[in-house]
C-alpha cells in the first residue's frame, strides 16, 4: 500500500463518500462538493482521487445494478471503511487539537 | 428525443480506456451529459463531453495491453539475459565472429568520430572565442577570380578600434623568419609579431610569467619546446636573447614569459611572439600603410555587438584600401568567428589556422559508416542463420504462451548484450591501437577526449541504438515469425534460400572488391608516384643559407679546398627553397609564373636537362642583364614554337629566352608544374651556396661544412638542407596515404570474410546430413564441395563483376583529384586483387569445406 498520507482534496472526497452513505458514486459525489463547497470540481478528478483512496484501503467499492440513465451502464458505489472512518477521526481530532490550541490573543487582528 | 454526444470522442475513451474502468468511466460521463443537454446548448454539451474524455486520458486510466504478463516481465527479462548468455558461450565462434567483427567497425567509427569531434571543435578553449573574430577579405587580384584571404592591411586593426565603439580590442599578427640566438645556439626559426593584447584575447595556457608580458616592448614570449631548445634544464625566464632579421638588423629581447604546451585541438598558436612595435622599428619598409598586408587581424567585440553591422560599417575602408593598390583589391570584409575558424581555414588563403579539408572528413566517416554497416550485415547474416538451430526453442516459447513480442524482446536483448560486448572491445581497440596510430599518421595530435558529455553520450547512445536496431531488429523480426506447429512438423525451412542474406553477403563483398581493387591501384599509382623522375639530378646536393657576398666567398674558398666536392656555385634561389610567384606577360597575355634568380652555373650544378639553347655565361653582361631560361610549361603557356630568341616582359623589364630545361618537380607532386623562369643574379646577391659531390660523400662534405662555419658566421645557423629530402613531406604523406587506405581496404575484406565463415560454417552445418547422405550414394569429395560452395561462389562472382569496376572508378576519380599526373591504372591491380581475395575466401572457408568432405555418414545419420 502506498503512504496513508490524506490530500485535501482527497479528504474532501473521503467526508463526501461518508456523508453520502450508500449513494456514492462519480457524479453524485462531484455534484456533492459543488453543492457544498462552490468550487467546480472535473469529474476525473474525483475519479482519480476514488481510486487513490481505495488503493489506500479508506474505501471500498462494488458495482451497483443497472439503471435507466446513462445508457443503462452501472454505477460503481464507494463506501467508507473502517480504516477511511479512522483516518477521518484522526484528522479532525488532529485539527480541534490544533484548533483549541490557539491563544486568545491571536484573535487581536490589528490592521 | 435523446441526444447522442459526439460519435469520434467517444470512440476515442473507448479506445483507449482500460477495460475494467470503462463502464463507471462512461456511465459517469454519459450521465453529466444527459443533464448538460437540459441545461445548456447541444453544443456547449458536446464540448463539455469532449472536455471530459480528454480529461479522463491519464496514464492510470490507458489501457495496458499485456498487463495479464505484468507481474513476470522482470523474472523473463532474467531468463532472457540468462539465455542469452549462455547463447553466446555454446556457440562461441559465431559469437566471436559476430563481436570481433563488430568491434572493429566500433573501433574504427568511435576514432573517426573522436577525430571528426576534435576537427569541429577547434579553439574552444579560448573563452572568448564567442565575440572574437579574424577579419577575412574577400580579393580581386588582378584578372583572377575572387578568393578568401586571411591577410588584411596592417592599419585595419588601430583604425578601427578607432573608429568603431564596439571594438574592445585586437591585435595582428605578422609572420618573419629570423635567426634566433642564445650564447652559442643559433637557429632559423619562424616567429610572429603580434599586438600586446594577443595573450590577453586568447587563453593560451601559460608556463611561467604572465599575460601581460608582451606590453614590455623588448620582451619575447617562447613556447615550452623553444625553451627547451634553447635553456634545456635553465630557467629561461629574463634570459637574454638576440634575432637577426633578413635585413641584417639584430635585436635583444629578454624572455618575459613562457606557453605551456598548447592545447591539441589549437588551430594556430606560435612558438616565438615578439611585441609588434619591433616590427615597425626593423623597416622593412619606411611606411606602412593600406597597400600592406599582415598575416591576420582579430577583433574583440564587446559583449552583444552584431558583427554582420560592424562588416557594413568596415566597407567605408574598401576605398581607402583600394586607392593605395589597385591590382589587390578588397572587394568585401567579412568577420570570421573564432569559433569557426578551424572549419573555414581550408577555404581561406593563407589562414593563421591549420586546419583539415572537410573531404577528409567526410571520406573517413563516410568510410567508417559503411564498414559499420558491413559489421551489422554480418550480425544479421549469422544471427539468421544461426537461429536454424533454435527453432524448436523458439516454437516451444510460443506454445508456452510468448507471444510474437516477447520473441523479439529476447532476440533483440541478446543482440544488445553482444553490442555492449563489441562496444567495449572496440573502445580498448580504438584507446589503444586505432587512435594513436591515427594520430601518428595524421600531423596533428589526436588524444582520446570528447569534446562535451554530450557529444560521447550522444555518440553511444546511437551507436548502441542505430546498431542494436538494424542488426538485431531483422533478425528477431524474422524469427519471431514463424509458427510453432509448421516448425514442429519440419515444415519450416529458411536461411537457407534466402535471398536477403545473399543480397547482404553481395554487398560485403562487392565492398571488399571495391577497395581492394581500389587500394591496389592507389597504392601502385603512389608507387609510382614515389619514384618519379624530378626533372633534375638532386643526388649529392647540399644547400646552406649565407647572409651576404663575404660570407659566401668565404664558404665557397673553404668548399674549394674539400677534395670531394665537385662544384660549387651560389644563388639568390633555389629549387624548394626559395623561389617567388609572380606575374609575367608575353604581349597582352598576363600569367602566373616561378622566378628563380640563380647565379651563372646553377643550372648545370643542379642538373637541370637543357631541351634547347644554352644556360648564363658567366662573363656575359647581356645575360645578367635580360638573359632567361624557361621551363617546357612555359613554353607551352605562352605558345612559342620556337622559344630561343623571344621576349617576355616582367616587372617592367624586357628579358630575352635564352634556353629552354626540362620541365621539373620543385617540392611536391601534389601539385601541378608551373611556368618556370629563371633570370641571373650577380654574386652580391647571393642567398645560398650550393655544392655538389658524389652522392655517398655527401655526408662527409656535410661534416667539413659544418666545421669551418662557426669561424666564417658566428650569428647564423648553420640551416643546411640535403636536396634530396626536398620531397620528405611528399613521401611521407604519400605514406600516410598508402597505410589508411590499406587498412581501410584490410578491414573490409577481413569483416567480409568474417561474415562468409560465419555463414558458411552454418549452411555446413545444416547440410551436415544431406553430405552425409550425398557420400552413401557415392559422391565424391570433389562433388561435396562443388554442392557447398557453389551458392556462394555465385554471390562472389557477381559482387566482383560489380565491385571491381566500381572501385576501379571511384578511386581514379580520388587520384585523378589529388595527383595531377597520375599513372594510368593496368591490369596488375585487378589480378592481384582477385588473387587477394580468391585466396583469403580459399583460407577462410578451405577449413569449413574439408569439414563436410569429410563428414562420417555413420554418425550423421545414425542420431534418428
Amino acid at each position: 500500500m502506498r503512504g496513508s498520507y490524506l490530500g485535501e482534496f482527497e479528504e474532501l472526497v473521503l467526508l463526501t463518500v461518508g456523508s453520502l452513505y450508500k449513494e456514492a458514486y462519480g457524479v453524485a459525489i462531484m455534484d456533492e462538493i459543488e453543492a457544498q463547497t462552490e468550487r467546480s470540481v472535473n469529474v476525473s478528478a474525483v475519479h482519480a482521487s476514488l481510486k487513490r483512496l481505495e488503493a489506500k484501503g479508506y474505501v471500498t467499492s462494488y458495482m451497483g445494478g443497472a439503471t435507466n440513465e446513462r445508457g443503462g451502464r452501472r454505477k460503481r458505489f464507494f463506501e467508507l471503511t473502517m480504516n477511511g472512518k479512522k483516518v477521518l477521526d484522526e484528522s479532525m481530532a488532529l485539527r480541534t487539537q490544533l484548533y483549541n490550541k490557539i491563544p486568545n490573543i491571536a484573535y487581536n487582528f490589528s490592521y | 428525443m435523446q441526444q447522442q454526444p459526439p460519435r469520434w470522442a467517444d470512440r476515442f475513451l473507448r479506445w483507449y480506456c482500460n477495460p475494467d474502468l470503462i463502464e463507471e468511466i462512461q456511465g459517469d460521463i454519459y450521465e453529466l451529459y444527459e443533464r448538460e443537454v437540459t441545461i445548456y446548448s447541444l453544443r456547449k454539451a458536446n464540448l463539455l463531453f469532449i472536455w471530459n474524455v480528454m480529461r479522463f486520458f491519464r496514464w492510470s486510466n490507458i489501457k495496458k495491453s499485456n498487463s495479464k504478463y505484468q507481474s513476470n516481465q522482470l523474472s523473463m527479462f532474467k531468463n532472457y539475459f540468462v539465455i542469452g548468455l549462455r547463447n553466446i558461450r555454446k556457440q562461441w565462434t559465431t559469437s566471436l565472429i559476430n563481436v570481433l567483427g563488430l568491434s572493429i567497425a566500433i573501433g574504427l567509427a568511435l576514432t573517426t568520430f573522436i577525430f571528426i569531434d576534435q576537427q569541429l571543435n577547434m579553439d574552444s578553449f579560448h573563452t572568448k572565442r564567442n565575440s572574437i573574430y579574424q577579419v577575412i577579405n574577400t580579393v580581386q587580384e588582378g584578372d583572377s577570380d575572387l578568393a578568401r584571404w586571411g591577410d588584411s592591411p596592417i592599419v585595419l586593426g588601430p583604425q578601427a578600434i578607432l573608429d568603431h565603439s564596439v571594438i574592445k580590442d585586437f591585435t595582428r599578427i605578422e609572420f618573419r623568419y629570423g635567426n634566433l640566438r642564445r650564447g652559442d645556439y643559433v637557429f632559423n626559426e619562424f616567429m610572429s609579431f603580434v599586438d600586446p593584447s594577443y595573450l590577453k584575447m586568447f587563453d593560451f595556457p601559460i608556463k611561467y610569467g604572465n599575460r601581460s608580458a608582451l606590453e614590455e616592448k623588448k620582451n619575447i614570449v617562447i613556447g615550452e619546446e623553444t625553451a627547451l631548445k634553447y635553456f634545456g634544464q635553465e630557467d629561461p625566464m629574463g634570459q637574454q636573447m638576440s634575432i637577426k632579421f633578413s635585413n641584417g638588423v639584430i635585436q635583444q629581447y629578454v624572455v618575459g614569459a613562457v606557453l605551456d604546451k598548447q592545447p591539441d585541438n589549437a588551430s594556430f598558436g606560435f612558438e616565438i611572439m615578439l611585441p609588434m612595435d619591433n616590427f615597425f622599428d626593423l623597416r622593412f619598409k619606411d611606411n606602412y600603410d593600406w597597400a600592406y598586408f599582415t598575416d591576420a587581424t582579430f577583433i574583440e567585440l564587446h559583449e552583444g555587438a552584431d558583427p554582420r553591422a560592424l562588416e557594413e560599417l568596415f566597407m567605408s575602408y574598401k576605398e581607402l584600401q583600394n586607392q593605395s593598390d589597385s591590382r589587390w583589391t578588397i572587394t568585401d570584409f567579412e568577420l570570421l568567428s573564432l569559433d569557426g575558424l578551424g572549419t573555414e581555414a581550408f577555404d581561406i588563403q593563407e589562414s593563421v589556422a591549420t586546419a583539415g579539408h572537410p573531404a577528409g572528413r567526410l571520406a573517413l566517416g563516410g568510410l567508417s559508416v559503411i564498414l559499420l554497416l558491413l559489421a551489422c550485415f554480418n550480425y544479421m547474416n549469422i544471427a539468421v542463420a544461426s537461429a536454424t538451430k533454435r527453432l524448436k526453442e523458439i516454437a516451444l516459447r510460443k506454445v508456452m504462451g510468448s507471444d510474437r513480442r516477447q520473441i523479439i524482446y529476447q532476440f533483440m536483448l541478446e543482440n544488445f548484450i553482444q553490442v555492449v560486448l563489441a562496444m567495449m572491445v572496440g573502445i580498448l581497440l580504438s584507446y589503444y591501437f586505432l587512435l594513436p596510430g591515427f594520430s601518428y599518421m595524421v600531423p596533428i595530435n589526436v588524444p582520446f577526449v570528447f569534446s562535451s558529455w554530450g557529444a560521447m553520450f550522444g555518440f553511444f547512445g546511437t551507436l548502441l541504438l542505430i546498431i542494436g536496431l538494424l542488426s538485431g531488429g531483422y533478425p528477431a523480426l524474422y524469427i519471431s515469425r514463424f509458427q510453432p506447429v509448421s516448425i514442429f512438423r519440419g515444415k519450416e525451412k529458411f536461411g537457407s534460400k534466402s535471398i536477403f542474406s545473399r543480397v547482404l553477403l553481395g554487398f560485403q563483398f562487392f565492398f571488399a572488391f571495391s577497395t581492394i581493387v581500389g587500394s591496389f591501384i592507389f597504392v601502385d599509382n603512389a608507387n609510382y608516384m614515389a619514384k618519379r623522375d624530378w626533372g633534375y639530378d638532386p643526388e649529392g646536393i647540399l644547400s646552406i643559407p649565407v647572409a651576404n657576398s663575404q660570407e659566401y666567398q668565404t664558404l665557397r674558398k673553404a668548399a674549394m679546398e674539400k677534395p670531394e666536392i665537385m662544384s660549387v656555385t651560389g644563388t639568390q634561389g633555389h629549387i624548394s627553397r626559395n623561389s617567388t610567384y609572380t606575374t609575367v606577360s608575353r604581349l597582352d597575355n598576363d600569367f602566373k609564373a616561378y622566378v628563380y634568380r640563380v647565379g651563372p652555373d646553377y643550372g648545370h650544378v643542379m642538373g637541370l636537362r637543357l631541351k634547347a639553347g644554352r644556360f648564363f655565361e658567366k662573363d656575359k653582361a647581356t645575360d645578367l642583364a635580360n638573359g632567361a631560361y624557361v621551363n617546357e610549361k612555359f613554353v607551352k603557356q605562352v605558345g612559342w614554337d620556337d622559344p630561343i630568341g623571344k621576349t617576355f616582359t616582367y616587372d617592367s623589364s624586357r628579358y630575352n629566352v635564352l634556353g629552354v630545361v626540362e620541365d621539373f618537380h620543385y617540392y611536391t607532386f601534389w601539385v601541378d608544374i608551373e611556368p618556370v623562369f629563371f633570370l641571373m643574379v650577380p654574386e652580391e646577391d647571393f642567398k645560398y651556396l650550393v655544392v655538389k659531390s658524389e652522392p655517398d660523400k655527401l655526408v662527409e662534405v656535410d661534416k667539413y661544412l659544418l666545421g669551418v662555419w662557426p669561424s666564417i658566421s658566428p650569428n647564423d645557423p648553420y640551416d643546411k638542407v640535403y636536396q634530396e629530402d626536398a620531397m620528405n613531406g611528399f613521401h611521407e604523406e604519400n605514406r600516410a596515404n598508402i597505410v589508411i587506405i590499406s587498412f581501410i581496404a584490410g578491414l573490409a575484406i577481413i569483416l567480409a570474410c568474417l561474415g562468409l565463415f560465419g555463414l558458411l560454417s552454418f549452411n555446413i552445418n545444416r547440410r551436415l546430413k544431406e553430405f552425409s547422405v550425398r557420400k552413401v550414394l557415392g559422391a565424391q569429395s570433389s562433388e561435396i564441395i562443388r554442392v557447398a560452395s557453389r551458392e556462394y561462389v555465385w554471390v562472389l562472382t557477381i559482387a566482383f563483376v560489380l565491385g571491381a569496376p566500381t572501385g576501379f572508378m571511384m578511386i581514379t576519380q580520388l587520384i585523378n583529384m589529388i595527383y595531377p599526373d597520375p599513372k594510368q591504372a593496368g591490369a596488375l591491380p585487378f589480378i592481384i586483387a582477385i588473387l587477394i581475395v580468391v585466396v583469403t575466401v580459399i583460407i577462410t572457408i578451405s577449413g569449413q569445406i574439408v569439414r563436410a568432405t569429410q563428414v562420417n555418414p555413420s554418425e550423421n545419420l545414425r542420431a534418428e
